[in-house]
């Protein structure tokens, strides 16, 4: 209980802070912050309530068969390191013999330097939507996710940097990014951390959505009217500054600090002499202008600590809490339970609601641990279901092209999670992964092995070059052609990636003598498993037939299999 | 308002059937776009007809007052004269000489009113042609234009976009469209990246190797099949086609007399690879010109710029019309924004969205025609004021597509001009 | 000289940009060419000048050049013309297009020929009385290394008349001898042209202003210096002054507090001081020691400052800027001896822009 009495404490303190203005956080370092660990019976008990929701959902004979130890592997490392698993760790994983092993190895990945990494890449993009230069916005994140810092103290952080962290200015960015608009900086925090689009309410009440309405949107946006920037970095909030809008009716009408709820925050009377607000604001506007300023004052009434505030005191319809669970499954399953994630409201029901409403109460209650609720939701067989598979007679038959009625019990399956469906690689992935894949095996398996902690930290920044030009997936990825084109033409792929050197993958393969050892190596490789007959008769063919250098006949085999689908995606 | 309506019924499960059904389209085709394919006879008679457009982006905000709209002895005018031009009553400024002489195939439009004058944001209006909404990616122009007249099989690109110079660039997304229609993106060289075979690689060894992956994804298809995967296949099956057609970028095929004639600038170069391109097929080429943004100087800057622009834009509407192009070819002239009639203490023009001009050349267009009027000044629109939704739908129009058809997001119809613009008819044919 | 005491006395703001101006002799009467693409005469021995437009067709773009030929006002602009008016009637006289493009500056030999430069890049000889063409000559490329329209900005005639200095937008500078009008040297100032390949794909800068010594024995150069972001008139503003016999470069003087062009020059009688003015979007004026480069003094003025005439006998100073026109006054601590040349016939005539 220690770890929860840390958490209490700093809960307190900020508390405190709030009340007086002192920076009590600052003698709690932010590593203290931490979420307490489940413990296994916990998470196991929580993986298999997943499991019964989802069972009673979908006729059964339509529920996809478990993975095999190495797809499930592939998946899950991807999932909880960011990257593909070495032949070492996949052939360790077999070899595991006890009842624990998945329970096991999860929780070795989630603790592993690795998801810290990972799970920082995933944040980045999700509160940023871009993948960054901000070299200090990522080493916070990297703080973050290394403590394991709760969601909500990371909210607060965020949100109210000035306030929190009042000598760190790594956290304002994504304040900061969006500062000159405030559309935007209204719409994507309700976006990001709410899970509610309210964009479409600007102008006039949400057309599609009785939920939001126009006080809604100017509610949110008030929350963030008097936000602005010091020459230093820092964020502040002025004293004064009031949104209107009209109406469809052509009303003009004072905008409310008004939450997604309806509950809004009366502001205090301002109890200050016209001269020290004056004062005040031409010190706001020298920290806005100068370097040198000193920090310019705060005032008692600060709009965004009363969002956070009214965020995390929602205990009615947890926005909060609950876009970030619906977050996080969707990056595990490739669809939210309520879905598009931006449109949590009444008229979009979450598709197991029951479940929704489960995982949100249990993240509250495990002070909003994002490692928990990720592991418990990787241990659970719905999570480990497989694709939906073809019997293999027809070439490309797709579920969609056959049986009308088929089609629907798929479409059906899919959106409840009755099988799985292949989830395009983020950019540091697919990074990540093509270094893995063409690493020298023996020689990956020793880093890892020995010390991965600082070999990880130098595969984090070989991965970044590649990672900057891939495009982050969307809701409707399609591979680019531009990507396709790096990968057949780039001197990178072919000089780096396919080095024929000892310390690459077509090096170590090129040593081996038998054609056959060299395909099911190159498969353990970079598709993490045998080939079927089919595969091995194909490959084999070609490597007799091809005439001249064998190690480039090698160098082919291996591009092919790190251009395939398979590869690209997380399935 | 009453343009959003509730299509509750239009799910993702109605959507799948449909693109089940429209055989051909496959799987890289964007699902959520039910409209799309329910038109789907009316885009393959397009397609058939060989639509293109050329955008020659003016990035930086080229001057109104100094290009289509002159004000000759007014405060604001600048020192530049009006030239008569071949459309009667008709005068533009005289740094574009040759231009003056071939308006017989371009609309001249003065009257937009696009209100946003900040290089950022009025990149994202006029590329899109509509305000960013907080939360929705729309499609560029270039990626709804590569979607509506290009052919999903093409082995040719349909969205090429040059923007050399650094200033500005952006590159432009196909949003909600998907990957499948991003922009090739030209920086630094004349030829794309990565469009070429390595020397390390022969032919045969590239041929070879790429139908190896196209097996092995055959065979991993029959057990794993997904539309996700089917468009990474289509991706990889694009390649050789669009590495045979390196050759489009080469200017170098061209005869010394038909390079000479587009002239030694960059933005020539380009405008002759623009037509090589459009000619072999694809669809949307951006020429991105930067950098306008003559904050001082800005009538030296406009003599070096208009020089080009003149120059280079007369050659590509003359070599169009010789080869039969202009015809099916859209020919815009377009920037963020204009400049401000008001001139600065360093003879420059500011950022200026209020009353500025663009041209349309070529297919659909009623060429010969001035559409809106600005005042004696240049300050406001006085007649036939166009908005950034109205541009576009009068782009789609030429181009023969109707501007008021919608994609699906999700639940929410999203037509691809922007809600209740207009075409502006009496500049089309 | 101390310019400390340097101050505007009077200042007639407006709605136009001044380029040029020209005053007669006895300081009593100005004329000045504006964007509205009016001459105006302004009688300055008046309490309360008010500036009376010139009548006739004249010039139908900026005027950019205007000197005085005894009862004639000759004036230049973007028109491609040479306009004479009658300053006692106030009447256009005679107008000739003289160039194929803008006319950037003119000048007045002591002999009364009037020299011109324009972007058709020619510099061309009239007769100050009856228009007659005398000559035309070039040392300039009509297109930039970068295949755009080149300028040819600036003119200068030394005091005596017999040499005429031309610099263009590349930086390159030609000295001619006056009466026959042949090339005698070439200077070099790469530096007054900012070419930007990759940003902006474009350029900006150019010699603007050229001003030979007293003694006819040292040229000053004025443009910018390398700019960064050529949206603006962001460089230092930039001059360097050659030794015209040996070619070399005896002095350069950039100041990245004063940014922008550097549109004209005037040399202290005694060859010791060069003054300069200018400007971004806003204007200075400038006072250097040529032998040590320092400047001496600086003053801000609220417009870009295109053309000027200085009085150092009257201690009168005249600026033509942008949207205003002043009179400044300025003491001289150690007063000049007799001895020492006022300024010249030629000098004060030849005031433009």
């Amino acid at each position: 209980m220690l770890f929860h009495r840390i958490a209490d404490s700093a809960r307190y303190a900020s508390k405190l802070f709030f009340m007086n203005g002192m920076a009590l956080l600052s003698i709690l370092t932010q590593g203290e912050i931490r979420a307490e660990s489940a413990s296994r019976d916990d998470l196991i008990r929580l993986a298999e309530q997943i499991d019964r929701e989802i069972e009673a959902s979908v006729e059964h004979h339509l529920m996809a068969p478990v993975l095999s130890d190495a797809a499930y592997l592939r998946r899950v490392t991807l999932d909880l390191a960011g990257r593909i698993p070495s032949v070492s760790e996949l052939k360790r994983y077999e070899a595991l013999d006890t009842q624990d092993k998945k329970y096991e190895t999860t929780k070795q990945l989630i603790e592993s330097p690795d998801f810290a990494y990972h799970q920082r890449n995933e944040l980045d993009t999700l509160l940023l939507r871009a993948l960054t230069n901000d070299r200090n916005w990522r080493e916070y994140l990297l703080e973050t996710t290394r403590n394991n810092t709760p969601w909500d103290v990371m909210f607060r952080q965020i949100m109210t940097p000035e306030i929190s962290l009042p000598e760190d200015t790594r956290p304002t960015a994504f304040l900061k990014h969006r500062l000159r608009d405030l559309d935007k900086l209204a719409n994507d925090s309700s976006v990001i951390w709410f899970g509610v689009n309210i964009g479409c309410a600007k102008c006039h009440d949400h057309p599609l959505v009785d939920d939001w309405r126009q006080e809604h949107y100017y509610g949110i946006a008030s929350f963030f009217k008097r936000t602005y920037q010091t020459k230093k970095g820092m964020i502040g909030e002025r004293f004064d500054g009031h949104l209107r809008f009209d109406t469809t009716e052509g009303e003009t009408k004072d905008a409310a600090f008004m939450y997604l709820t309806g509950l809004s925050i009366p502001e205090p009377q301002l109890d200050l002499e016209e001269a020290t607000l004056k004062e005040y604001q031409e010190k706001i506007k020298k920290a806005e202008q100068e370097d040198s300023a000193d920090t310019p004052p705060q005032p008692s009434f600060q709009p965004r600590s009363e969002l956070v505030k009214l965020a995390l005191g929602d205990e009615t319809q947890n926005f909060f809490a609950k876009n970030i669970v619906n977050r996080i499954w969707a990056r595990l399953f490739g669809r939210g339970i309520v879905h598009p994630l931006d449109q949590i409201h009444s008229g979009n029901p979450a598709s197991h609601p029951e479940l929704l409403n489960l995982l949100t109460a249990e993240f509250i209650k495990k002070q909003y641990d994002l490692r928990s609720l990720i592991h418990a939701i990787t241990l659970s067989n719905t999570y480990a279901r497989s694709l939906p598979t073809n019997d293999g007679s027809k070439d490309n038959q797709t579920p969609v092209e056959s049986d009308p009625q088929d089609h629907e019990e798929f479409e059906e399956a899919e959106s409840k999670f009755g099988h799985a469906v292949p989830r395009p690689l983020s950019p540091h992935q697919l990074s990540l992964s093509l270094l893995i894949a063409t690493d020298h095996p023996e020689k990956l398996k020793e880093k890892i092995e020995t010390n991965w902690e600082q070999s990880r930290g130098q595969l984090e920044e070989r991965s970044e070059h590649l990672a900057q030009k891939t495009e982050i997936p969307g809701e409707n990825f399609q591979t680019p052609v531009s990507e396709a084109l790096w990968f057949s033409n780039s001197g990178e792929m072919q000089n780096q990636y396919l080095s024929t050197d000892s310390n690459h993958l077509v090096g170590y393969l090129k040593e081996i003598e038998s054609d056959s050892e060299v395909i099911s190596n190159a498969f353990a490789a970079i598709l993490g498993r045998p080939p079927i007959q089919e595969e091995r008769d194909t490959l084999s063919q070609y490597l007799s037939s091809r005439s001249g250098d064998r190690t480039e006949t090698i160098q082919q085999i291996a591009w092919v299999l790190l251009c395939s689908p398979e590869f690209r995606f997380n399935h | 308002m009453e343009h959003h309506h509730r299509s509750d019924t239009l799910d993702r499960r109605s959507m799948m059937r449909l693109v089940g059904s429209a055989s051909g389209i496959g799987y890289a085709a964007n699902m959520n776009q039910i409209n799309a394919f329910a038109q789907d006879a009316l885009n393959d008679q397009l397609r058939a007809s060989g639509k293109r457009v050329i955008l020659l982006w003016l990035a930086g905000g080229a001057s109104q007052l100094e290009t289509w709209d002159p004000k000759p002895g007014r405060p604001t005018g600048g020192p530049f004269a009006q030239i008569q031009t071949s459309i009667p009553g008709i005068g533009i400024s005289e740094l574009m000489p040759k231009m003056s002489t071939r308006l017989g195939e371009t609309a001249i439009i003065r009257s937009l009113n696009t209100k946003i004058a900040d290089h950022g944001t009025a990149y994202e209006l006029m590329d899109k042609g509509r305000v960013n909404e907080a939360g929705v990616d729309f499609p560029h122009l270039g990626a709804i234009l590569a979607r509506e007249l290009g052919n999903i099989e093409s082995k040719v690109p349909d969205y090429v976009s040059m923007y050399t110079s650094t200033e500005g660039r952006r590159k432009g997304s196909a949003g909600f469209l998907g990957g499948r229609y991003n922009p090739m993106f030209l920086t630094d060289a004349m030829m794309p990246e990565n469009i070429q075979r390595l020397e390390a690689i022969t032919d045969t060894d590239h041929r070879d190797r790429a139908e190896l992956l196209d097996q092995l994804s055959k065979i991993y298809a029959r057990h794993h099949s997904h539309p996700s995967f089917e468009g990474h296949h289509s991706a990889y099956g694009r390649v050789r086609g669009l590495m045979a057609s390196d050759y489009l970028f080469d200017i170098e095929r061209e005869s010394e007399t038909v390079r000479n004639q587009y002239g030694p600038t960059q933005f020539g170069q380009q405008c002759l690879v623009a037509r090589r391109l459009v000619e072999a097929g694809v669809p949307f080429v951006k020429v991105a010109r930067a950098w306008w943004d003559s904050h001082g100087q800005n009538f030296e800057t406009h003599q070096e710029l208009c020089a080009d622009l003149d120059h280079c834009m007369s050659t590509l509407l003359d070599d169009l019309k010789d080869r039969g192009l202009l015809e099916s070819t859209l020919v815009i002239s377009l920037g963020e924004f204009g400049r401000t009639p008001s001139i600065n203490g360093s003879l420059g023009r500011d950022h200026f969205a209020s009353a500025w001009s663009c041209t349309l050349s070529g297919c659909g267009i009623q060429g010969g025609t001035v559409h809106g009027k600005t005042d004696q000044d240049g300050n406001t629109v006085v007649e036939g004021e166009m908005n950034a939704g109205d541009l576009y739908a009068t782009i789609f129009a030429a181009l023969g597509i109707d501007h008021t058809k919608e994609y699906m997001l999700g639940s929410r119809p999203i037509p691809i001009a922007d809600f209740d613009s207009t075409p502006c008819y009496p500049i089309l044919t | 000289m101390n310019f400390s005491t340097l101050k505007v006395t009077n200042e007639w703001p407006g709605q136009e940009i001044i380029f040029c101006l020209a005053v007669d002799p006895n300081r009593q009467r100005l004329w000045f060419g504006c964007s509205d693409a009016s001459v105006y005469y302004l009688p300055l021995n008046e309490e309360k000048a008010e500036r009376v437009n010139l009548s006739g067709d004249g010039h139908s773009s900026y005027v950019t050049g205007a000197v005085l030929a005894g009862q004639k006002l000759i004036t230049s602009g973007y028109d491609k013309k040479l306009v004479w008016w009658d300053t006692e009637s106030g009447q256009q006289i005679k107008t000739i297009t003289a160039h194929d493009s803008w006319i950037r500056r003119i000048a007045l030999t002591p002999d009364h020929r009037v020299i011109s430069v324009g972007d058709d890049m020619q510099c061309r000889v009239w007769d100050a009385e009856n228009g007659e063409n005398l000559g035309s000559f070039t040392d300039h490329e009509k297109m930039t290394p970068h295949h755009y329209p080149s300028m040819l900005y600036a003119l200068d005639l030394s005091s005596d008349g017999s040499c005429i200095a031309t610099g263009d937008r590349v930086g390159h500078i030609a000295i001619w001898n006056a009466q026959t009008l042949e090339k005698t040297a070439e200077l070099e100032t790469p530096e007054m042209y900012t070419w930007d390949p990759k940003q902006r794909r474009h350029s900006i800068g150019g010699i603007r202003s050229l001003a030979f010594s007293p003694d006819k024995t040292k040229l000053a150069v004025g443009g910018m210096g390398k700019v960064g972001n050529i949206d603006h008139l962001d460089g230092p503003s930039r001059i360097e002054v050659f030794d015209i016999n040996s070619g070399e470069r005896i002095q350069m003087m950039e100041n990245s507090k004063n940014k922008g062009l550097v549109e004209q020059m005037q040399w202290s009688p005694d060859g010791k001081q060069l003054l300069s003015v200018g400007g971004n979007h806003k204007g200075f004026i400038s006072v250097h020691e040529v032998e040590t480069g320092e400047q001496s003094h600086i003053v801000e003025h609220s417009g870009h400052i295109h053309a000027f005439s200085t009085d150092f006998e009257n201690q009168v100073m005249i600026t033509a800027a942008h949207q205003r026109l002043a009179r400044w006054s300025f003491q001289i601590e150690d007063p000049q001896p007799q001895e020492t040349k006022s300024l010249t016939h030629g000098d004060e005539e030849t005031d433009n822009s």
